[in-house]
């Protein structure tokens, strides 16, 4: 195994101290820190850190959210409910057009409704934009 | 109840069950969003809107796994994105991030919670972690989403730039 640089012993260290492997030998660590004056220093300042650190909790705030959550999942997401309504209005006012134009006998306007029915009837069974952009990719870590 | 029994009726759809995880995870929550975002009113809307999340994906969750490390995740998406969205200057008070425990100095907290504040976001989370909730470099490599190896030399590197920030409140305390 290599001779461990300062940062590893130190870090090798600190693991131990938090209960964790620190992946080398106590021989090798204890070698190193018993010649280097840096890593005899930074360790006694890192334990006094580590006291200091120990005296302080997070303060956790007194809070309720439970009211505006309940409020929240409550309700109904519109998106899925509301799409409903809509595409049925549109698909009875496309069968409408159809019968209105099929009646006229025009079998040229048939090939131009057709397309019309294909893509609304997409759009419906998609529900949903498929132009949206999900910033949410960019966003996350 | 235990968390798992918990989630068990949250899966069915029970909304008072939910109502339990929210009242028993939401301080902690807010104090980990605060602790990324530094001001009250985000950490308290990320919280908000991760409990939404996870009431969502519920269904989806393993009830081998703890709930918290879980909702973390959602959590911390949460709170970055509010980062991403809002370039707020950072308001909080210094003294609004920790509280002493009995017989430590107060003018220590203020010191070491300026020294959290200069920190960037990822190293204030991994010591908030650590240091106040205990986590282990796996559990923190859970919450995180990181390799155990990034989670130590995270730590290191906060480690150390909080020792540089407090070198006169740890030359004080080493003389005590």
């Amino acid at each position: 195994m290599n001779e461990p640089s300062c940062e590893d012993v130190l870090m090798a260290r600190m693991a131990e101290a938090d209960g964790e492997e620190s992946g080398f030998l106590e021989k090798q660590l204890t070698a190193h820190i018993a010649g280097c004056a840096n890593c005899q220093h930074e360790l006694k300042q890192w334990t006094t850190l580590n006291q200091v650190l120990s005296g302080q909790n997070l303060l956790e705030p007194r809070i309720n959210l439970w009211p505006a959550i309940e409020n929240r999942i409550a309700k109904p997401t519109g998106s899925f409910r509301g799409w409903k309504p809509f595409a049925l209005i549109g698909l009875l006012l496309v069968i409408h057009k159809l019968f209105e134009m099929l009646s006229a006998s025009d079998p040229g306007m048939v090939l131009k409704i057709v397309p019309l029915v294909i893509a609304t009837l997409l759009f419906v069974l998609i529900k949903e934009n498929p132009f949206k952009i999900n910033t949410q990719l960019m966003l996350e870590r | 109840m235990d968390d798992a029994a918990t989630i068990k009726r949250c899966q069915q759809g029970d909304r008072e069950a939910f109502r339990h995880l929210v009242e028993r995870y939401q301080k902690r929550a807010v104090a980990h969003a605060l602790a990324i975002l530094l001001n009250r009113d985000d950490a308290e809307d990320a919280a908000q809107e991760a409990f939404i999340d996870a009431f969502k994906a519920i269904g989806t969750f393993d009830t081998s796994r703890t709930f918290y490390s879980w909702f973390y995740v959602l959590l911390r998406n949460r709170c970055y994105k509010i980062t991403a969205k809002r370039r707020y200057t950072e308001s909080l008070e210094v003294a609004e991030l920790l509280v002493s425990q009995p017989g430590a100095a107060d003018d220590t907290r203020l010191a070491l919670e300026k020294a959290l504040h200069s920190l960037t976001r990822e190293e204030r989370e991994i010591v908030s972690l650590k240091y106040f909730s205990g986590l282990s470099y796996d559990e923190l490599a859970m919450h995180l989403q990181i390799p155990r190896g990034t989670v130590m030399s995270r730590l290191f590197n906060a480690r150390r730039r909080l020792q540089g920030k407090l070198a006169g409140v740890l030359i004080r305390e080493e003389g005590v």
